[in-house]
């Protein structure tokens, strides 16, 4: 980040969403936000799509003056009552932390400690990295015995390089990005179907953040369909071996899905949650074994991938899912960059590969372009 | 290490006696540390002279906190133990939670912050001071304020009172807050310390309030001219002359309140109750001015 910039004009992700998401990592079955019921709508909406109940204290200005502690006991005894969780996990807001809400009391008086585990953070939106919503929820983890302290702090390096990147190349490296639709997709994919038609070779790095993995690898698959295998060389952050459980499910799921479709993944980069730094080793490896090649797709978290810093010259073409990522992609000199703007919405419970638009583009356009 | 909470009414006499208790439990050999929880930031103000310390929270803004977080600061090392923490008289450590100017913000996240902010800088750890001391807002009008009472901070609270209705008043109102704290695992009372404030010094008033509360009068400070002598030039009695009965008493105060373990969860008056005990103390001074006394 520059030395010059200030504060970040635009909105950024919030800490308070990042909780609630990491509670559904942790496979948590009711995360309960201490704060009004509008807190984080949308994504709590989604979030119940993916199969964790979501319920707030409502809190509303009564709580705000008088506090909100006896509401918030009340509403961890009705969810464990309605849901009887394995997991309960509860999240502060910026009404109750401001107050001075403590929710480890609340726990403790509520008495739900002792039928279910729980997990509590004392989040707010009020941080500049919404990475430190996912660190306090995973220590409140770690500090009930979910997670291993090397898990804890394996997440937390990848959190802090994920911070980083943001800072350095993504949507946090300027004062104000514009929100962009992108290139046009049809324009883009004919030029890949362009470069393909005359036996260029190409790599395809699916680094992936999570659950978007379901949608992005749709557009892995579409490329691989539209090119003879000895054309493209796969690489991607599938490992099955990293992360918390839920996330490894995922790599299981899409890596079943492709075989099934007879695509082979020739690198493994990492897991879905190693995105930050797992771009480093793909550049590592076209550096090493393609540097050759004519152009690369860069799928999901494309700006973590430094082709520049390995000086590969292959055309990049970038997919995204985020509209403030586009101008960074095309300052840090990629090709084309294409926006799937309902990517995440639609990647929300997923249990398999989503189409994707880009991918629907290159397969209609390669069909198109056949015929006579 | 002992944690101790200093709450009563507004200029009651707090931070003096926080003050002076700190001097004479560092006097004893013990490392003392204060932390004032007041956006006014002058509850050290005894223990280290004419000097304004920075704030907590001034030194956190100035160092980027917006831009930083609270978290990068502390990790990125971008602030230091030293820059908010000082050393007073006979090296207590100094520390003033700040807050934003009047009619602003809000004081009692600023505590929150302020204390959160200590606590990732391990200042008790690095420090390892022997007391803490926490002298906090007079009036706690929100869940900040009562940040020092949460479980694992203060090891108990001593309300500061003088006998007047008023004083009498806000304190009761203090218990009604620490009795939802101590009746949790939080910090109990540990006793009254009677200041002789305002138009009447009359200890019964106060030792039977204690016994209302279910606790005890611990310490009964006199109004010594010395005390208010030695604020003028921001000492605490025990720097400023310390071979003073006054100064006596308080290194006996100090002594008492560090060895003291009784504590109880206090039982606030009700309402009846304290209308009650308004009428006996406005008896009382009828009966002490006569006319003068009379506000009917």
């Amino acid at each position: 980040m520059s030395e010059e910039m200030e504060t970040i004009l635009h909105p950024r992700p919030s800490a308070i969403v990042a909780a609630l998401y990491t509670l559904r990592d942790l496979d948590a079955d009711v995360a309960v936000m201490h704060g009004p019921a509008g807190c984080s709508f949308k994504h709590s909406r989604l979030l119940e799509e993916d199969g964790m109940h979501v319920l707030t204290s409502a809190m509303d200005e009564t709580n705000f003056v008088f506090g909100g502690h006896e509401s918030l006991v009340r509403v961890l005894r009705k969810a464990e009552e309605m849901f009887q969780p394995e997991l309960m996990g509860v999240i502060g807001t910026c009404s109750s932390m401001i107050i001075g809400e403590d929710l480890h009391q609340a726990v403790e008086d509520s008495g739900v400690g002792a039928k279910c585990k729980v997990i509590a953070a004392d989040v707010h939106a009020g941080y500049r990295d919404n990475t430190v919503g996912v660190i306090l929820t995973l220590e409140s983890a770690y500090k009930s015995g979910i997670i291993s302290r090397e898990e804890f702090e394996r997440q937390k390096r990848m959190l802090e390089a994920a911070t980083k990147l943001e800072k350095e190349v993504g949507a946090a490296s300027k004062s104000y990005i514009p929100p962009s639709k992108g290139d046009s997709k049809i324009d883009v994919a004919h030029r890949l179907l362009e470069l393909i038609g005359k036996g260029k070779k190409g790599v395809c790095v699916l680094n992936a953040k999570k659950e978007t993995v379901f949608m992005f690898a749709d557009i892995l698959k579409a490329v691989n369909k539209v090119a003879e295998p000895s054309q493209i060389v796969n690489i991607a952050n599938l490992d099955t071996e990293e992360g918390l459980k839920k996330i490894r499910g995922y790599s299981v799921k899409i890596l079943d899905e492709l075989d099934a479709d007879g695509i082979k993944i020739d690198h493994i980069i990492g897991g879905l949650d190693e995105y930050p730094v797992a771009g480093e080793k793909a550049a590592a490896l076209i550096d090493a074994f393609y540097a050759d090649y004519d152009f690369a797709v860069l799928l999901g978290i494309s700006h973590a991938v430094p082709l520049d810093k390995y000086g590969i010259k292959a055309e990049i073409f970038s997919v995204t899912n985020g509209p403030r990522t586009i101008e960074p992609l095309k300052w840090l000199g990629h090709d084309h960059a294409v926006l799937e703007i309902d990517l995440h919405p639609k990647t929300i419970g997923a249990t398999g590969i989503i189409p994707s638009e880009f991918g629907d583009t290159l397969l209609k356009l390669k069909h198109a372009l056949q015929l006579p | 290490m002992r944690q101790i909470a200093f709450y009563g009414k507004g200029g009651i006499g707090k931070s003096t006696i926080g003050t002076n208790i700190a001097a004479a439990l560092s006097e004893n050999g013990l490392s003392v540390m204060m932390i004032g929880c007041d956006p006014k930031a002058d509850c050290t103000r005894n223990l280290t002279g004419e000097v304004q310390i920075p704030t907590v929270l001034d030194v956190s803004r100035d160092k980027g906190i917006e831009r930083l977080g609270l978290e990068e600061l502390v990790e990125g090392k971008e602030i230091e133990l030293g820059e908010v923490i000082h050393k007073g008289y006979r090296g207590i450590y100094c520390a003033e939670c700040g807050g934003p100017r009047p009619g602003f913000g809000c004081a009692g996240r600023g505590v929150i912050v302020a204390i959160d902010l200590l606590k990732r800088l391990k200042a008790f750890e690095e420090l390892k001071p022997d007391v803490v001391i926490y002298d906090v807002l007079g009036d706690v009008v929100c869940g900040g304020f009562a940040m020092p009472l949460r479980k694992g901070l203060a090891d108990e609270v001593y309300i500061v009172t003088s006998a007047d209705y008023l004083a009498l008043y806000a304190a009761n109102n203090i218990c009604r807050g620490i009795s939802a704290f101590a009746n949790k695992g939080g910090s109990p009372l540990g006793g009254i310390i009677y200041n002789v404030r305002g138009m009447l010094d009359e200890a019964d008033v106060v030792y039977d309030f204690a016994e209302k509360f279910g606790s005890q009068v611990i310490g009964h400070i006199p109004n010594a001219h010395e005390i208010a002598e030695a604020e003028i030039d921001a000492n605490t009695v025990i720097e400023y002359d310390s071979n003073t009965d006054i100064a006596n008493l308080f290194r006996d105060l100090a002594m008492r309140i560090y060895n003291n373990k009784l504590t109880s969860a206090p039982n606030p008056l009700a309402p009846e109750e304290m209308m009650m005990a308004g009428k006996e103390i406005r008896r009382r001074m009828k009966e002490k001015y006569g006319k003068r006394g009379n506000h009917e």
